[in-house]
Order: C-alpha cells, then structure tokens, then sequence
C-alpha cells in the first residue's frame, strides 16, 4: 500500500519506529526536566521489593530509625539488648522501611502508531517511546524499578532508557517490526504499577480482558490513548480513499458524510476502554500529538502518584 | 443553407454525435482517481457501507466541460463553414474569375486574392468548375472551365505586374466563355481605374454578363508622377486616383544600392478643399546627396506605381573645364576658381594636356555643361561642334578675359559685345570698383544676395540693344549687365563678362561664385550621348532590371524586350517598368508618369452588382472550434489534477509549523518547475573561472610556497622553516611575503609563487606523471624550485647515490631540465644580497646544485657571475628548512650542526639571498659593473 507521494497523510516507514540516539535523548531531557518519579505508597506496606528508597515509616530496611518498647507476645529475638540495657525496659529497634515500587512501562509499537498528519507535530509512535522512556528514566531516578511489560526484567540502573532500547531494538529484529496492539497479558503482581501508552485502536472487549489479566492480582496501573489530531477532526472532504496499515480500504464518495459517524463512533470506542480500564481500578487519559509531550507525562506521574485516585 | 448560413463540408461527421449517450454513460461511471489518505483509526468505520455513497459519480461541471470538448471535436471533423448573410445567390453555371492584375492593384493584393478565393471556394463547395483570367494575358484560345481547385491554384500563380493591361483584348474571350456557358456566374475583381479604354470596355463588359459581380477595392491608388530635381530641392509629384482614403505620408529615397537616403512628407490635404488629386514631396538634400537618388517610393504602399525610378537625366551634371591660356600658377589660372567652385556639385572633366582638340574631345566624352574661361571660339570647325552641342541641349558658359576680349571674329556671345575703338581694348576702368546690384526676379540668380565685398574693375561690355534686359542675368549697381544669357534651341548660352580668375573682379573669390555656378550647373539640361556620327548611338536599349507590380526591383522576366531609344514612353507587357540600357547610364522607365492619367472608372451607369474586396466571406469555423476543444482539454487536465487532491488543502492547519511545511512543499515544486522553465530558456551562464580563495590570497600578496609532502614531520619543518625566512626577509628587506603556502604540484595553481621549496621525501611516492608536467610548466614560465634532498651527511664524493638523490633522479627524468653544475663560488646567488661561501642549513658541508652558467671567458674579470635568466632550479643537500626555522624569539628550533645560532643565521641569509635571486635575477652580477662604468665616464 504505497502512500501517496503528494498525499500528507501516510504511514511512515517502519524504520522511523526504532527508539533510536535522538529519540531516547529527547526522553530523557523530556525526564530530567521534572523531578524524580517517586511511585505512591499507600499500599508499599507489604511489598516484597527491597530498595533504597526510605518510605519515612518503620519496616525493612537497613537504616535505623527508632526504638519501641518490646510488646510482649513478640519474637524475643527482636529485643535490642544493647538499648535495653540501659534501662529496666526492653526496647525493639526499628528500621526505616526501604522499599522500591515496581514500574511496568509498555507502549504500543504497531504499525497504526506510526502515523503522522499534517496536524501532528510528532508522529504518535515517537511520542508514546519518549513517553515510555522518560517514565521509566523518571521512575528509576527516584529509587524504584522499571521494566518493559513482557519484554525486560526490571531495572534500577541508570541506563534504564538505554537498556529498554536495546531490547526493543532486538525484539524488533526478532519479530520484524511486527508488534502487538495490546502487551503480553501475564498478571502482574499485587501492588505492581503499569503505564500503557497506545493508540488502543482495538476490540474494547480485547483491551478490557487484556486489562483485566494483568489487573488479576491487584496491580493498578494507568492507560494512556494517543491519538493523532487527524483522526479526532477527521479533517476530509471529496472523493477519498481511505486505507490503514492493514490494508483496508474504504472509498468514500463524500468523505465529509463520514464524518459524523466517525467521531461518534470514536466518542464510544474510548468510552468503552474508558469504562474497561475503570472496572479493574485504573485509569484512562487521552493525549493528542498536538500537544506537548510534558503535558502527557505530567498527567502521567500525577495519576501514578496518587495511585489511582481518580 | 444561405438562411442558416451555417454549412458543413463533411455532414456525415455529425453522426458521431449520436454516440454522445455512450460517451455520457462512459464518463458518468468513470469518476476522477480520489484522494488516497491514510487513516489509521479505519476500522472504526469500515463497516460503514452507504450505498448511495458507494460509487462516486463524476461531477457535473466535468460531465458538461467533457461532453462539450466531445462535441465541439465531433462539429469541427464535420468542417463547418459560416456564409455571410448577403453572399450572393449563385447559379448553377460555371464560375469566371475576371483579375485586373496592373500594378493599381498590388497594394491590396493579398485581401484581392483572398476575396476572389472565397468565391472560388463558394464554387468549389458547390461541384462548379470555374475560370480565372487575368487582363494582363489573356489567352489567345479563349478560357476554358475547370476544376476549382485547379483555378485556385491558377489564381495564386497570379502577380501584379508594372504595367497597366489593356482590357480591351479579353473581351473575345468573355464573349466565347458566356456563349458556350450561359449560365455562368461572372465576377471581376477591378482595381476600379479607367486605364484607357476602362469606360468603353466596362460598357460592353455590362451588356456581355448584366448580372456580373464587380469586386472593387473602394480606396484610391497613389501614384508618383515624376520628380524635378530643382535648384533646391528634388520635388516629388503625387497623384492619386480619387479623394479619400489616407492623405498623408512620406516618400522614402535610395540610392542605386538600396540605401535610404531621406524622407520627405507629402499631404494630400494640403490645399483648403482638402479634395486635391495631387500632392507634393520636397526632397531638401544637398545636391549631391540628391544626385544619388535612384528610387523614390511611398512609404507603406506596394505597388510598381508608388516607386519611381531616376536616372542619368536627374543625375549631376557633366561639366567641361576649358581655359584659354594654360598657366602654371594655380592662383593665376581661372580653371583653379572654377574647378574649386564646381567639385562639390559637378562632374567636372578637363582635357588631357597636350590634347590637339580639347574642346572636342570633352564634347565626345558628353559633357553637359562646357565651360569655356578665356577662350577664343572663333574657329569655324570649332563652331561647328559648338553650336551642334548647344543644338542637342547643352549648356556653354563662357567667362571674359584677355584672350576673348582680343578675339574680334568671335561671336558666341549671348548678345553683342561692344567692338571699335573704345571697346577695342575690352576694358574699361572705374575709379571705384562696382558691386553687384540685387538680382532680378527673372533672374535663376534670384535668393542669392550679392555680397558687399564681391566687386568689379574690369568687364567686357555689351551692346545696348533690343532684348538685353531680358537677357540679363545679373547686373552691376549702376546697371551693367555682368552675366548675361541666350537660349539656343534647346541648349544655353551664358557670359560672364568677367574673368574667371580674381584679375578683373573679386566676385571669384565670394561664396556668390559658387552659388551663381550652382544654379548654372543645376539648371543645364542634359545632353543625349552624341556619337562620332552624332546619332543615337544604340537603337535599342536592352532590359537591366524590372519592377514587379509591387513595386521590387528584379531581374527583369524573360519576356521583357528591348527598349526602343525613342518612342516607348508608357511601359506595356513587353516592357515592363524598370532600368534599360547599359549599366553605367541605364534610362529609368517609370510604371507611371505624367502623362498618364489617374482616373477612377465610373460604374455608376452600369447596372452591376459591386461588393468591396474587404466584405464578408465565409468563414471557416474549424481553427476556433479546435482550439476551444483544446483549450477544454486541458481545462480537463486541471481538473483532474485538482480532483485528485493534489492541489487540494483538506483543512486550514492549525500549527504554522504543519502549515509552513505544506506551503513550503508546494511553494518547492513550483520553484523548482519554475526554476526548471527558466534553466531551460535561459542561457547558461559562462562559467566563471573558480579560484579558490588561497589563490586569490597568494595572487594578491606574494608568499613562498613549499610542497606537501605528506610526511608530517617534513611538512612542518618545511613550514616553519619558510615562516621563519619570510619573517626574517619582511625585516631585512622590502620583500614582506605573506603566510608560506603548502601546495600540491599536481592539482594547485602554481603561478603565483615565485619560489616553491621542496623537501625530498624519498619515504614517500611519487607524485605522478602530471605534478612533474606542471613543475616544468611552472620552471618554463620563471618559477624555481628549490629541491632540498636534506641528506648532505649521507652523500659523499663518488659515493652511491641516496635515497632521496634516487627518488629525485625518478622524478625530474622526463622534466626538460638545464644542465646543472654546483653553483660556483662567484655565481650571482653568493652575491644577491649578502656576501656567502655557501647554503647552511642544519648542515653546512653539502652541495648547491644550480644551472650551469656559460664558460667564464677570460677577458671579463667580474666578481659575479649569471647567466640570461633565473636558474629555474636548485637542488640543495643541507636541510635548509630546518636551519631557517626559529620559534618566535628567533632561536632555532632544531638542532643545527656544526655551529647553533650562528649558522641559524647563515642559513637565513643564504635563504634571503635565493629569494632575492629568484626575485631579481641577474640585476647585482649587473650591479657589479658599476665601478668598470663609473671609471669609463670618469676617462
């Protein structure tokens, strides 16, 4: 399906999908430029993760933090002696809870992100890798760990941006370009987060059992759809032939009949991921490529932050 | 089919108009490609199947723009013809084409032509056949019909021609036409003038075919009827035929090979009735300017009457110079005065010295003035030719003197010289000298004022007598007649009763002398070439060049004849207009003259139909409809461009950034198809010689230059050590070079360094065929290079030669060198400006190669020596880069043996001596002879 040379509405070529030296750099000027990504807590109590990153409450970790009295009924071996000593009472030493979050990361690479109107500054695809990156660059920064949901472990390094692009740059060799619309639906663990960026231009009952798996052990986690200005406005008119990246056709007379249609139909779509996404707990936002990517990412910490609390 | 006025010539093409439903059900389903657009979020309304959407309709507007380019093909293949309203009702006979092809009718031939054309074409739609006949020649035979387009064909071969045809000789054959065809249809496309038997012939004409056509162009014929060349100007006589029309224009003149000589205007409407027939051009040119004229035309009007031809009898005028007495001084001798005063104007012919006869052998050679200062004309024999000159029209200007004076049997006189006692001597003396009174109006003098200053002492006088007065041309004050002249049948007989030279009278002297001459000379007529038997000498003049009815001279046809000397005064078809006779005096025989007459033909009494040439006639409609068919086509092509979204802007953009780059798609390929349109029928542009900026810099400021070797050591060495020399020259002396330049022999533009030094590096390769070929360029046009092997410790006396010695041998094998030699100790590089032994460089024991000089003769002791020229090379063994080069405080940089800073600095000055020796030759091996100068002077 050869796009129209003279035609500003095309598919890019699946070259322009690699996170390549400029995408993840914008990333992470994209990241560094607001501060570190420190995942909501509420739940963190029972986390099984151990990291650095003080919690400013007692549990495990390395760092003391205070004495309590000994409650009886507890393990004698919890007695701090030393302390107790000093006094007729026995105390417990306490340590400040170091714990990292878990930060699962995952955008749609498909052929439908790839995609850039005249009215776009970004084609969708780069925004939602330097979304992805910079979430993850973001998260790792402030302590937790990040991962590429079904395709790296997760990482505290610092090169966390490098190393995810080194992966997709292999997974992509591996699978020829050819990647999934929805991520891999294993289930995440309890108190895990995910971030989904994609175009989630799919079955909504697709989208709600992908969620749903992942969802299964009580992971929370946030989806953003990105959507290029032109498929919100559907800015056409005249005779026009439609394609997308699966080859479908539909040759409108008069496209601008369609249009209604169209947007109301859109309208419903991401009704209906919206209400999928808010039946397992997570929540749902919309980003346009018109807009800057800060915007998104900002949104994007802010719901990981508060953990859902919309 | 006149009523609708429209016709076809292939109706049956019209039926292809019945496949206009297919064509509209074809075009109807085969819509314009649509605009292909990605759009990824498709599925959401692929489902969406609106069957009245479905297929795309082509838009009306392309429907109707379709189906008209369709029909307007289909209607111009059927070859539609628009017929005026009022084109004659036609018969079923055959068509005669009656063409008045005179010269009247050159000036609006083509519209003539196309007028009878269309009614050729009328008959050739409708199957007649039809005839053409031109007046010019009519058939002996008679006409005979025949196909249209063959009398097409027939009637372009038609031209005007430079006569005017008689009609009268036709008449037979439109009789014997219209008896045999009476149903013929008669048209006759006239020039409408009454050309001698116009009137009469259109009489008959009129009772021959009364329902013949006359086509007739309603404006009048210009003609030119003759040109005087007056004292003062060329007068140019216009006529036309009728009033009306344009009254004004310009008469152009040339020359005998065509150039323009002047223009002059002419204004029918000159007179206050503003109805004049006749017109007149004053050509104001110098006389001889106007004595070349060869060809007068009217401006803007082609025919063989408005172009008339002049020949020898407007030409200048032939003048014999005969005086009585030859003198030796020319101031003394009249003939000096008069040859001064008629050069400019006349064609002056004097007798051979010596010649028996002179008077006669000037009247064979045909003069047309014979100008006689001081001559005794008595001789009976002379008389004889005198008076037969002036019987053939010539004129005979005598002036007084001595000699004429003495003569007492001499009476050619234009009247009677006083004789006897008193008048014996011929002269008569005033106190005061006389001048002339102004001339009379009778007078050819008159305009001419007499200067104050030209006065009169002496004059012969005349005889009182019956007539005089009239006989006077000029007069003194007190009355005396002082010129006086007598018509002798056709020729002239003037006196001037003074002398020709400044002895009797100053009038010679005086611009009047001239002026009076002038007039004389202007005024003589012309003489017929007299023969030795005194007849015409050729009966028959033969054709030299003919006009064409339009007036272009030409070679004349084949069917032009002889001229008769005598008699032929109008041309006619076997002498057409044109020059006849020998080239070098050819007779001008004009298309029209005064004598014929201008007149318009009267058809008022005729009971015929006339139509104008200009009328309507029918129109071929094709061309438009063709071109309207294309002009639709490509309107199509747009359209379709347009519907399939190329040009097409979906939507305002939001962002200027989307909207810069839309624009700029756009505004791009319009730039560049403009840009292409531009390259294409621009010129290229010459193609500036590209110099890279270095060889602007080194052409402008001159620095040394060294050769990269590639060995980056060397190169820095070479470089520091030519930073170093140059600063050191820029102090000692007034060389300043600029920064030293690396080149590359092979590719860099060496000119512009007067010394290139080059280290050998014999690690490296050799730089090719080409470096070496532009080094030899470079020593041929005065360069040097300075080879520097840099291994003085290596070479020794007998010795193997070295590495870099190999690799310069290699290199300099096919270079057209000098024979060298190691430059001896007084060669002229010791001495350029310091006094040395040797080169330092980081060594100072190894050799300097350089041109070898020409053997040292004995005689001349000079302390230098050098050769013509420049050595174009030095191969030098010290390293001398090394020992120039110094760090900014000017210690060396390198190590130098034997001796550190000393030999620092001789190396300098060796290096200031070669760039001195490149820069001034062998100038101080010449300086040294200045003692040896100085001690000659001083012997």
């Amino acid at each position: 399906m050869a796009p129209n040379p003279r035609n500003a509405f095309a598919f890019l070529p699946s070259e322009a999908a690699r996170p390549d030296r400029e995408k993840r750099i914008r990333a992470l000027d994209l990241a560094r430029r607001l501060p570190a990504l420190a995942l909501s807590a509420r739940q963190a109590a029972a986390s099984a993760q151990t990291g650095p990153h003080g919690r400013r409450r007692a549990g495990l970790g390395e760092n003391f933090w205070q004495f309590r009295p000994f409650i009886p009924g507890e393990a004698a071996q919890n007695v701090d002696w030393r302390r107790s000593a000093r006094d007729d009472r026995l105390y417990v030493r306490e340590r400040e809870w170091e714990a990292a979050q878990v930060l699962w990361v995952w955008a749609d690479l498909s052929g439908s992100m790839n995609y850039y109107s005249p009215l776009a500054t970004q084609s969708k695809l780069d925004r939602a890798l330097i979304l992805t990156l910079a979430l993850a660059d973001s998260a790792v920064r402030a302590g937790e760990r990040a991962g590429w949901l079904g395709l790296t472990r997760l990482s505290s390094a610092r090169n966390v941006v490098d190393s995810l692009a080194v992966a997709l740059i292999a997974e992509s060799r591996r699978n020829s370009e050819d990647f999934d619309d929805l991520p891999q639906a294993a289930p995440l663990r309890p108190r895990e987060k995910a971030a989904l960026i994609g175009d989630f231009l799919v079955d909504p009952a697709d989208f709600a059992a992908c969620l749903q798996r992942l969802a299964s052990q009580g992971a929370r986690g946030h989806a953003v759809m990105i959507y290029d200005p032109a498929e919100e406005a559907f800015p056409f008119s005249g005779q026009t032939e439609f394609y997308d990246e699966a080859g479908d056709l539909l040759r409108a007379g008069r496209a601008e009949d369609y249009a209604s249609i169209y947007r109301a139909r859109l309208a419903a779509h991401r009704e209906a991921l919206s209400a999928a996404a808010r039946a397992q707990g997570w929540t749902f936002a919309l980003h346009s490529t018109a807009r800057p990517a800060s915007e998104a990412l900002l949104n994007l910490r802010l719901a990981l932050t508060v953990d859902g609390a919309r | 089919m006149s009523f609708f006025s429209l016709s076809f010539a292939a109706p049956w093409a019209l039926l292809a108009l019945a496949g206009a439903p297919l064509l509209y059900y074809l075009l109807r389903v085969t819509p314009p490609p649509p605009q292909r657009v990605a759009f990824p979020p498709l599925r959401l309304i692929l489902d969406l199947k609106k069957p009245d959407a479905t297929p795309a309709r082509t838009p009306l507007w392309l429907l109707i723009l379709r189906m008209t380019l369709a029909a307007l093909v289909v209607l111009a293949m059927a070859g539609p013809v628009l017929t005026p309203r009022g084109a004659p009702a036609t018969k079923g006979g055959p068509l005669l084409l009656l063409v008045d092809d005179g010269w009247p009718a050159a000036s609006d031939w083509t519209l003539r032509l196309q007028a009878a054309e269309a009614r050729l074409e009328t008959a050739s739609r409708d199957g007649r056949p039809a005839a053409v006949l031109a007046f010019s020649d009519p058939p002996a035979e008679g006409v005979a019909p025949e196909d249209a387009e063959a009398a097409v064909n027939r009637l372009r071969a038609l031209k005007p021609k430079a006569f005017l045809p008689a009609r009268a000789p036709a008449l037979a054959a439109i009789e014997n036409f219209l008896k045999s065809h009476p149903e013929a249809q008669v048209v006759w496309v006239t020039d409408g003038l009454d050309e001698a038997d116009g009137a009469a012939f259109a009489a008959r004409f009129a009772a021959l075919a009364p329902d013949a056509e006359i086509l007739r162009d309603p404006r009048p014929v210009v003609a030119i009827a003759g040109a005087d060349n007056n004292a003062s100007a060329l007068d140019v006589h216009l006529v036309r035929s009728a009033s009306g029309g344009v009254a004004s224009g310009h008469v152009r003149a040339y020359d005998a090979k065509g150039a323009s000589l002047g223009e002059a205007a002419f204004d029918f409407g000159q007179n206050p009735t503003g109805m004049a027939l006749t017109a007149k051009a004053a050509f104001d040119l110098p006389v001889q300017l106007r004595n070349e004229i060869a060809r007068l035309e009217i401006a803007g009007v082609r025919s063989a009457g408005s172009v008339h031809l002049l020949d020898a009898g407007s030409r200048r005028r032939r003048v014999g110079l005969v005086g009585g007495a030859a003198r030796e001084q020319p101031l003394l001798s009249p003939l000096h005065y008069l040859r001064d005063a008629l050069s400019p104007f006349a064609d002056l012919r004097e007798a051979k010295p010596g010649v028996v006869d002179p008077i006669g052998a000037l009247l064979d050679e045909g003069v047309d003035v014979l100008i006689l200062a001081d001559v005794n004309a008595a001789a009976p024999a002379l008389r004889a030719r005198l008076d037969s000159f002036l019987a053939s029209g010539g004129t005979i200007l005598r002036f007084a003197g001595p000699r004429l004076a003495a003569a007492s049997d001499d009476d050619l006189f234009p009247t009677r010289l006083r004789r006897g006692g008193r008048t014996l001597g011929g002269a008569m003396s005033w106190e005061k000298p006389k001048p002339l009174a102004p001339f009379d109006e009778a007078s050819p003098f008159f305009g001419l004022i007499p200067p104050a200053e030209a006065t009169v002492s002496r004059q012969v006088l005349a005889e009182p007598e019956e007539g005089l007065p009239a006989r006077t041309w000029a007069r003194l004050a007190d009355g005396t007649p002082l010129v006086t002249a007598d018509k002798r049948g056709p020729g002239t007989l003037i006196l001037f009763h003074v002398s020709a030279d400044a002895n009797w009278s100053s009038l010679p002297l005086s611009g009047l002398f001239v002026d009076m001459l002038k007039r004389i000379v202007d005024r003589a007529g012309l003489v017929a070439k007299a023969g030795p038997s005194g007849a015409e000498t050729l009966a028959f003049l033969p054709p030299l060049k003919s006009l064409d009815g339009f007036g272009a001279l030409g070679d004349p046809p084949p069917s032009a004849k002889s001229l008769p000397a005598k008699g032929v005064s109008a041309p006619d078809p076997d002498h057409p207009a044109g020059f006849y006779g020998p080239a070098a005096g050819p007779r001008a025989l004009n298309a029209f003259n005064s004598d014929m007459k201008l007149a318009p033909l009267d058809f008022s009494g005729l009971k015929l139909r006339t139509a104008e040439i200009a009328g309507p006639r029918p129109v071929d409609v094709r061309p438009p409809l063709l071109i309207a068919a294309f002009l639709l086509a490509l309107a199509d092509s747009l359209a379709m461009i347009w519907l399939g979204g190329r040009w097409r802007r979906q939507v305002e953009p939001r962002h200027t950034a989307a909207k810069d780059a839309g624009a700029k798609q756009t505004g791009t390929a319009v730039a560049a198809l403009a840009l292409l349109l531009l390259a294409a029928a621009w010129p290229p542009p010459a193609r500036a010689e590209t110099h890279s900026k270095r060889d602007i810099e080194a052409a402008l400021n001159t620095s040394l230059a060294y050769v990269v070797t590639g060995d980056p050591r060397v190169d820095r060495i070479s470089r520091e050590g030519l930073a170093s020399l140059s600063k050191t020259l820029g102090q000692r002396t007034s060389f300043t070079p600029g920064e030293p330049q690396g080149v590359d022999p092979a590719h860099d533009e060496l000119a512009f360094y007067p010394l290139i030094y080059w280290p050998v590096a014999p690690d490296r390769p050799q730089p090719g065929p080409e470096a070496a070929r532009r080094i030899e360029a470079y020593m041929k046009q005065g360069g040097l290079v300075l080879f520097d092997t840099r291994d003085a410790a290596m070479q020794f006396e007998g010795g193997p030669s070295t590495p870099a010695q190999s690799w310069l041998r290699t290199f300099l094998k096919d270079v057209d060198l000098p024979p060298l030699e190691p430059a001896p100790g007084d060669h002229v590089i010791y001495r350029t400006f310091y006094i040395l032994e040797d080169f330092a460089g980081r060594s100072e024991n190894g050799p300097t190669l350089i041109e070898a000089l020409p053997p040292e003769s004995a005689k001349e002791a000079r302390p230098a020596r050098a050769g013509d020229g420049v050595s174009p090379i030095i191969i030098a063994s010290n390293d001398l880069a090394a020992g120039w080069a110094a760090d900014q405080f000017g210690e060396p940089l390198y190590p130098l043996s034997p001796d550190g800073a000393r030999q620092h600095e001789m190396a300098l000055r060796g290096g200031v001596n070669i760039v001195m020796y490149t820069l001034t030759g062998n100038y101080k091996a010449d300086q040294v002879h200045v003692h040896e100068l100085l001690e000659r002077i001083g012997r």
